[in-house]
């Protein structure tokens, strides 16, 4: 494999929304979501000098993202269990009622829909990552951002045909990838 | 593509770029008379169109065009120190 260079002037085009919806899949919550994307390109240009080019820009990018993640759960999970405390303080005779209130009704379908979009966003997510870099950066420009032909074509300097043959192989390894869970036919 | 008849990987690029509303009508043409005749292809194309499905159902989110521009000029800022 061809050592790989960094392109920080193009990350934003390239990878915003693939760490935006990686994000958003596992924090549910947008403006965080947002900051985390934005800090870890940051955090990428100042241990830039630590990129040996074995992995991908954007699996190195991805690793930074998952790494901020984690530290996200730990400071929401510390405040989540000062506030718990307090709250079970203050009504001490009503912890009961209070844990009813808040379960979810999980036979709500919309309950369901939402789990289900999750599941199946990390695990489309984690089959994108076995994709060759071109063929994940092309899909997710076509499929997600919804970007013109001709701007890719210009973008990857490829013809339409090319595009349309990485992004049907594309396809092809992202259905069998994710066959097994999710995409048994009827 | 200029031949009525199309093989089936020519087809089975007409049937992902169909998931995608990029097809001509004359294309469109060629894609369907092949899927007339070819059960292999018409089951790729189902195949093609639930994964559409599926990505659809996901509801993709992304980053607004002002997000990304605040996100790129604290790039560039720190790109320039």
């Amino acid at each position: 494999m061809p050592e790989v260079k960094l392109e920080p002037d193009k990350w934003v085009d390239r990878y915003s929304d693939y760490l935006y919806n990686f994000t958003i899949s596992r924090i549910n919550d947008g403006v965080l979501a947002q900051d985390l994307v934005s800090e870890t390109f940051l955090a990428g240009l100042k241990s830039a000098a630590n990129f040996q080019g074995k992995s991908t820009e954007r699996t190195w990018l991805i690793s930074i993202l998952k790494r901020k993640i984690i530290d996200q759960y730990r400071k929401s999970n510390s405040r989540k269990g000062k506030a718990e405390v307090r709250m079970s303080y203050l009504n001490s005779d009503q912890d009961g009622d209070w844990l009813e209130e808040q379960a979810r009704d999980l036979r709500n379908p919309t309950v369901e829909d939402e789990i289900e979009q999750t599941e199946l966003g990390n695990a489309l997510n984690a089959c994108i990552a076995k994709l060759p870099e071109r063929y994940a950066t092309i899909f997710v420009q076509k499929t997600i951002d919804k970007l013109d032909t001709e701007f890719i074509c210009k973008e990857h300097d490829i013809t339409p045909s090319n595009l349309w043959v990485i992004i049907h192989r594309a396809r092809v390894q992202l259905m069998d990838c994710l066959k097994t869970e999710w995409f048994e036919e009827d | 593509m200029g031949r009525i008849f199309i093989t089936c990987e020519d087809a089975n690029i007409l049937s992902t770029r169909n998931q995608y509303d990029d097809l001509d009508s004359k294309e469109r043409f060629r894609y369907k008379l092949h899927h007339g005749h070819c059960p292999q292809c018409r089951s790729i194309d189902k195949r093609n169109a639930l994964f559409t499905s599926k990505l659809n159902f996901l509801g993709w989110k992304r980053l607004s065009d002002a997000q990304k521009k605040s996100i790129k000029a604290s790039v560039r800022a720190a790109l320039k120190k």
